[in-house]
């Protein structure tokens, strides 16, 4: 049976003994204040380049859990919940539960500092935090591969098996900003995207910590022959907003992500990419969007 | 079968205009939908008109008898029921 704590178990007082470690992504910077004597290099590893001195705009402080929080899924899938509790939100996996309110929070994770299970909590905690500061920061984590030409963003995005590690591992010499989720953000008007330090397949030092202006999205299509088709834009934000994870709250949903994905579309042009395994969807990409008819915002 | 004539949107359907067609976002399970041009008419003004109101208007707006208008519009709103967009 689930087991969903209460907001008692997390009034901690903070721990001056504690050690911050902080991940900054583009600026939007979380630090988790592990126990002393916390095994240090497995989360130096995991988040190499992204770590960061920043004063954080969310803390949390790591915890003993108190065993199972939510029972495994029969599918053996990641079952992970949000729900209110008190003035904050609490997320609930199974060896873990976080809650915050405003600028610090609370984890409780029921797996040994530095082991995968400790580290997945963290990360999944990570996520959270980042997805609910982009959208504050008027951005968004987009489920795409980012891969920079000429020093613009092309996001790739689709679900899980879509291909965004394969069109990644085409990208040649060019810059990745991820091969599983790219954080967005608007600066004065404009898109702008950004490397996360999210797990996908492919390892942390071969992403580029830089931001770079948005130049096209392609939802992925595996297909016999390459070729591209624009999206019409009630679609495209359709499909976008299918692929921004972590944002539950309908309020999030229609109040701030839906006019963020209208505004994107109107000034990025987005495609379906029909992509064959060869690599030669580039040179479409190079002609008709990067060079071509396409370079500019759609009519 | 009796049609209700009081519709309420899902409070967890998340949506908004883009060019004349409605985007829905499903909140629980994050699937979205994008309905055309009458379904977009039905969807913004299902909670204010009742059946009767909304197939009189659907069949001046879109020149289609109010017989057929009454028809894909019950039919429309079964869908949206079933797909957990009305409450």
């Amino acid at each position: 049976m689930d087991r969903i704590p209460s907001l008692e178990a997390f009034l901690v007082e903070p721990d001056p003994r504690f050690e911050p470690f902080g991940v900054s992504v583009a600026g939007l910077c979380v630090s988790f204040g592990v126990p002393p004597g916390t095994p240090q290099e497995p989360l130096r590893e995991q988040y190499g380049p992204f770590l960061s001195e920043e004063p954080p705009a969310v803390a949390f402080q790591v915890v003993p859990g108190e065993g199972t929080y939510l029972e495994m899924a029969p599918d053996r899938f990641l079952r992970l919940e949000e729900r209110p509790l008190g003035e904050g939100r609490l997320l609930l996996s199974h060896r873990f539960a976080a809650y915050r309110s405003g600028r610090t929070g609370v984890v409780r994770v029921s797996a040994p500092p530095g082991t995968p299970a400790f580290l997945q909590a963290v990360e999944n905690v990570l996520r959270w935090t980042v997805a609910d500061l982009a959208l504050e920061a008027e951005g968004f984590v987009l489920h795409s591969a980012g891969i920079v030409r000429e020093g613009r963003a092309c996001l790739f995005f689709g679900p899980s098996g879509a291909g965004k590690s394969t069109v990644a591992s085409f990208r040649s010499r060019s810059p990745l900003l991820s091969d599983d989720l790219v954080l967005l953000l608007r600066r004065e008007g404009r898109f702008f995207a950004a490397a996360t330090p999210f797990a996908g397949t492919l390892p942390q030092t071969e992403k580029h910590p830089g931001i770079f202006p948005v130049k096209g999205l392609f939802r992925l299509r595996k297909a016999p022959e390459d070729r591209l088709e624009a999206l019409p834009r009630p679609l495209a934000v359709a499909s976008l907003a299918a692929a921004c994870p972590f944002v539950t709250a309908p309020a999030d949903r229609e109040g701030r992500l839906l006019p963020l994905l209208e505004d994107l579309t109107g000034q990025t042009p987005v495609f379906d990419l029909h992509f064959t395994k060869s690599g030669r969807f580039w040179s479409l990409l190079e002609s008709e969007v990067l060079h071509g008819r396409a370079d500019g915002p759609p009519a | 079968m009796v049609e209700q004539t009081v519709h309420r949107r899902n409070p967890d359907v998340s949506w908004r205009v883009i060019e004349g067609q409605a985007v829905l976002v499903f909140n629980i399970e994050g699937e979205v939908q994008v309905l055309n041009e009458v379904g977009t008419y039905i969807w913004e003004h299902l909670e204010e008109e009742d059946v009767d109101t909304l197939a009189g208007n659907i069949a001046r707006t879109f020149a289609v008898s109010e017989e057929e208008a009454r028809r894909d519009l019950l039919a429309f709103l079964q869908e949206l029921r079933k797909s957990g967009a009305l409450l």
